[in-house]
This record gives structure tokens, sequence and C-alpha cells, in this order.
């Protein structure tokens, strides 16, 4: 469904993409470990537009989306729930969500959509004409979400959703990931948390210092070599 | 006596402020999603006042339908100015677009000397008689101006908090990344947001010409001040800051001139100013980051 070929993106003269090839299977949950710095951010934003690439491909559904706005990129059914969240702090939880469909015209379909995030995510209809900035980190996080899925994607792209949250939390983000997969979005996530990811993932790739180094099947292999290198980026032989 | 006195020039300086609200919201609206000072705004709507004058003579219409004309006028000359001063120019130089607005305030300021010959030109007053309310009367013209200054915020919050445009210039502020990953395209609610602070900007133009009954380019430096003073003084970015503010300083200003006199008057604005810089440096609604 996604496919990155061979992706550089650099920050000034410094690339922090040194090449990137991996995909993303329809209907299924992929995921990408790595240390800090490693470049998933980035490689992240500029597969949904906000970074540009220097040079490859990027291809969703045999298109390629590389170079293009995020703006066309949302419209083809691709979304991401960014590192940190960011909400907008000083909107309503219910504007935040109508944000989030921004680009679509429907406003029926609008209307029902916000209230199947609230049936889905009850402590947001709670909370909807709260401020998004004065919600607890966990709320947050179910807010980026709700409002990524309010563009109704076919991909969602989920950046370290479990940073900063409490373990009980942490739980409830994945087993929100898992339901999302069996309504049939494919998600492409990023974790810190390899343990957890590890977990729901079907397919994953290590990455380290801008290249993917490894790409495999939860399970199969030792995972606590593929741990220890994305907790503590050491450089070993090649698995 | 001199109280009812000093009552009266603190509601005509209200009433009055309200023009440099609005030019105050200006400052703020480009601010808010562009985290840029425009030095060009308050030229560029003493232009659209011009303009409009223009276009009213040009058009035969009747002389209150100068304010729509320089409002239409201040938001072309507002949109010109996003694409002269920041859309050509690399915004990741932060020296450069505050430049490129200098240069433009300059070059709107000579061809408006160029062109009017530095001469002042009359300007329509509307209402020019006295109102009275009980034992105050104000001025007819004043209660004008500031009507039409409340009419025009309370048209510009609707566009803000109930319209999908508005949204997304909220959006653009508060989280600028998070708005594009929405679909919201940056330069397209840039655009939209110099063409709505320069449509108001228009309009404060030509209250301002009307309430005086002449423009002059003489007007530009003063109303650039004082835009920036309300901008601070209401904290950069809060609309509601920058409306409180430009009523404050109207008032605060009329007071100064009434008890020191027009000469003097400036002085104890820019005085203000200080005050609000040394003690409330985040102004009056900003978000304030404390002092270091
Ligand atoms: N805006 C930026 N300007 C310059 N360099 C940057 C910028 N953002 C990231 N980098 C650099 O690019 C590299 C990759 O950063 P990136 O944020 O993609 O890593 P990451 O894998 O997401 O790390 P983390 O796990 O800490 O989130 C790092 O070396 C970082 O310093
Ligand atoms: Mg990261």
């Amino acid at each position: 469904m996604l496919q990155v070929s061979d992706v550089e993106t650099a920050y000034g003269k410094i690339k922090a993409l040194k090449g990137v090839s991996l995909s993303a299977a329809k209907g299924r949950i992929t995921c990408l470990l790595g240390p800090n710095g490693a470049g998933k951010t980035t490689l992240m934003y500029t597969i949904a537009g906000i970074l540009r690439p220097l040079r490859g491909s990027i291809r969703l559904d045999g298109q390629e989306i590389a170079g293009l706005t995020s703006a066309a990129i949302v419209s083809r059914g691709l979304a991401l729930v960014p590192e940190n969240r960011l909400v907008f702090p000083q909107m309503s939880v219910k504007e935040n969500l109508e944000a989030g469909a921004y680009r679509r015209k429907d406003a029926a379909g609008i209307a029902e959509d916000i209230a199947r995030m609230y049936a889905r995510f009850p402590r947001l209809q709670e909370r909807r004409e709260q401020l998004a900035g004065t919600l607890s980190g966990g709320e947050q996080q179910m807010l980026a979400v709700a409002r990524a899925l309010m563009s109704r994607p076919r991909i969602l792209l989920m950046d370290e959703p479990s940073l900063g949250l409490a373990p009980m939390i942490v739980e409830e983000v994945f087993s929100i990931i898992k339901s999302l997969n069996r309504d049939g979005v494919t998600i492409f996530l990023v974790e810190q948390n390899a343990h957890m990811a590890l977990g729901v993932a079907h397919h994953f790739y290590l990455m380290e210092q801008g290249r993917v180094t490894f790409s495999g099947e939860p399970g199969k292999l030792a995972e606590d070599e593929v741990i220890q290198r994305a907790y503590l980026g050491t450089r070993r032989a090649s698995a | 006596m001199l109280f009812i006195d000093l009552l009266q020039s603190i509601a005509d300086g209200l009433l009055f402020g309200a023009t440099y609200s609005l030019i105050g919201i200006g400052f703020t609206l480009v601010f808010g999603v562009m985290h840029k000072i425009n030095m060009a705004y308050a030229a560029a709507s003493v232009a659209g006042a011009y303009a409009g004058l223009t276009l009213l003579k040009l058009a035969g219409l009747p002389p209150l339908l100068v304010i729509i004309m320089a409002c239409l006028a201040g938001a072309v000359f507002g949109l010109l100015t996003y694409v002269l001063c920041f859309w050509l120019i690399p915004l990741s130089h932060p020296l450069a677009t505050l430049m490129s607005t200098v240069g433009m305030l300059l070059l709107i300021d000579e061809i408006v000397v160029h062109l009017t010959a530095g001469m002042p030109v009359n300007y329509p007053t509307v209402m020019g008689g006295m109102v009275s309310l009980g034992s105050f009367l104000l001025r007819g013209d004043l209660m004008f101006i500031f009507t039409i200054a409340v009419l025009a915020m309370a048209a510009l919050m609707y566009l803000i908090y109930r319209t999908r445009l508005g949204l997304a210039t909220r959006a653009v502020s508060q989280q600028p990344v998070a708005a594009q990953l929405c679909g919201m395209r940056l330069g397209q609610v840039n655009a939209l947001t110099f063409t709505i602070s320069g449509a108001l900007g228009g309009i404060a133009g030509s209250l301002i010409g009307s309430a005086v009954g002449l423009l002059s380019p003489l007007l530009i430096a003063p109303l650039t001040v004082k835009g920036l003073i309300v901008t601070v003084i209401g904290g950069l970015g809060s609309i509601p800051g920058a409306i409180i503010a430009g009523l404050l300083v109207g008032a605060a200003e009329n007071v100064f001139q009434f008890v020191r006199g027009v000469t003097e008057r400036d002085i104890y604005v820019m005085l203000l100013l200080f005050v609000f810089l040394v003690f409330r440096p985040g102004g009056i609604l900003g978000a304030d980051p404390g002092r270091n």
C-alpha cells in the first residue's frame, strides 16, 4: 500500500535520511523501531508531505506522492498522528476534530464521524467543549488519533503514540491501534516502546542513523537483539 | 466643569480609539499566523483610505460608501504586501521580511506624497452633528466611527470563530505543522490573513480620514507607531487584547492632550508604552513568558 524507496531527506546540508526503503502492507500493522535521532520522525514528515525528500520515491497504492503538499496527501487517504500529538491547544476538542476533517466537504458525514469518534473515545465526548491544551497527555493522544481519523484515512501513520504516557494509558493506546486495524485501517507505527510495538506488529523495521538496518517479523528472530539495538543504538554485526 | 471636560475627552478618545483597535488587530492577526511584524501595515491602511476615496469619486458614489471602497482597496493592498514582502522573500531569514516591510512602508509613503504633491486632501465626514446622551454630548462622527469599527470587529470575530477559513487561520497560528497535516495550506491561510487585515486597515484608514476631515501622508508615521503600541499593550497575537488596548490608547492620548496639550501628547503615549514594556512586556492579554 505504501512503498518508500531510496528516500533521502536533509536539514540544510545534513542528511537525516540516507536512502530509506521500506513498505507497509495493506491491512497490516507495520512498525518502525530505532534509537533517538535515527530519523524516524523525519521519515514520517517526509511521507506526510511536511518535508520534501531530496530524492527517492514514495508511492501510495502505486501513485507517486513524493513532493506533493500535505494537503494533497491527506486528500489521498494518508494521515499522520504526529510525534508529541500537536493538538490545537486553544481550540475545543470538537474544533480539533473539525480541523481534522478540513479537506472534506460533506457536512453530514463529518457530523456522523464526530459522533463515531465520541463513541470510540468517550472521554473526548465528556470534554468536547474543553480546550485541547488543558487535556491530559493521554486524552491529547486520543484526540490526536481521532483528529487524524476525521480525514477518513486508508493508512494511518503514528509517530510514538505512547510517548510520555503512563503504562495503563499505553495499553489503551495499543488496544486502539489493534481495533483500528481490525476495522481495516492500515497502520504504520513508529515506536520506542519496542516491546509493546512488537506485540501488535505484523512486520517491523529497524532504523539506525538514517538507514534501515533490519527488517523482519516479530517472534521469529531474537527480539532481545532488536530491542537492545532500538533502545541503545548499539552497532553490532548485522543480524 | 473641568471634570465634565475630562470625562468628555475620555469618551471622545474611547470612540476614536476603536480605529486604533482595528489597526492593532491587523498587526496581531498577521503576527498570529506568521510570527512576523508587517511594518507596512498602517501605511497600506492609509493608502487604502486614499484609494477608496479615488474609487468613490471615479464611480460617483455617495460619500458614505467611501468606507466600503477603502475596505476593498485595503484588502488588495494587504494581499499585495503579502506577495511582495513575504511570499517572494525567504521566510527563514529573520530580518529579511522585517526589512522588506519597512521598505514597503517607505515606498507607500513616497508614492502617496508624490501623487498628492504632499498636500492633504479633504475626506468625507459622516454625521457631523452632536448626539446628546443624558448630560453628555458626543460627537456624531465619532459615534459613527465607533459603530462601524465595532461592526467590523464583529464580522471579523464571526469569520474567525464561526467559519471554516477562520478555523484554518486559528489552526495555523496555534500549530502550523498539525494544520498542514489536517490539509490546510499555509500560503493560502497567510494570503487570506493579509487580505482580511488589509480590509480592516482600509476601514480604519477611512474612519480616521472622516474623523479628521482630511487625509495626509503625515498620518502614516504616528499611525504605525500607535498600531505597534496597541499591539504591544494588548499582547502580540491577542485580538481581544488589541481591542482593549486600542480603546485604552485612544482614551489615554485624548486625556494627555486635554491635560498637557497636543504638542506633548505623544510624549506621554510613548511613556505609556515603556511602562508596559517594563511591567507587563507580554501585554494585557498576551501569553506572558515572564521576565528573565
Ligand atoms: N529541524 C531540524 N533541523 C536540523 N536537524 C534536525 C531537525 N529535526 C531533526 N534533525 C536531526 O535529524 C536527525 C533525525 O531526527 P529525527 O527527529 O527524525 O529522529 P527520531 O528517530 O524521530 O528520534 P526520536 O526517537 O528522538 O524522536 C537527528 O540527528 C536530528 O538531530
Ligand atoms: Mg521522533
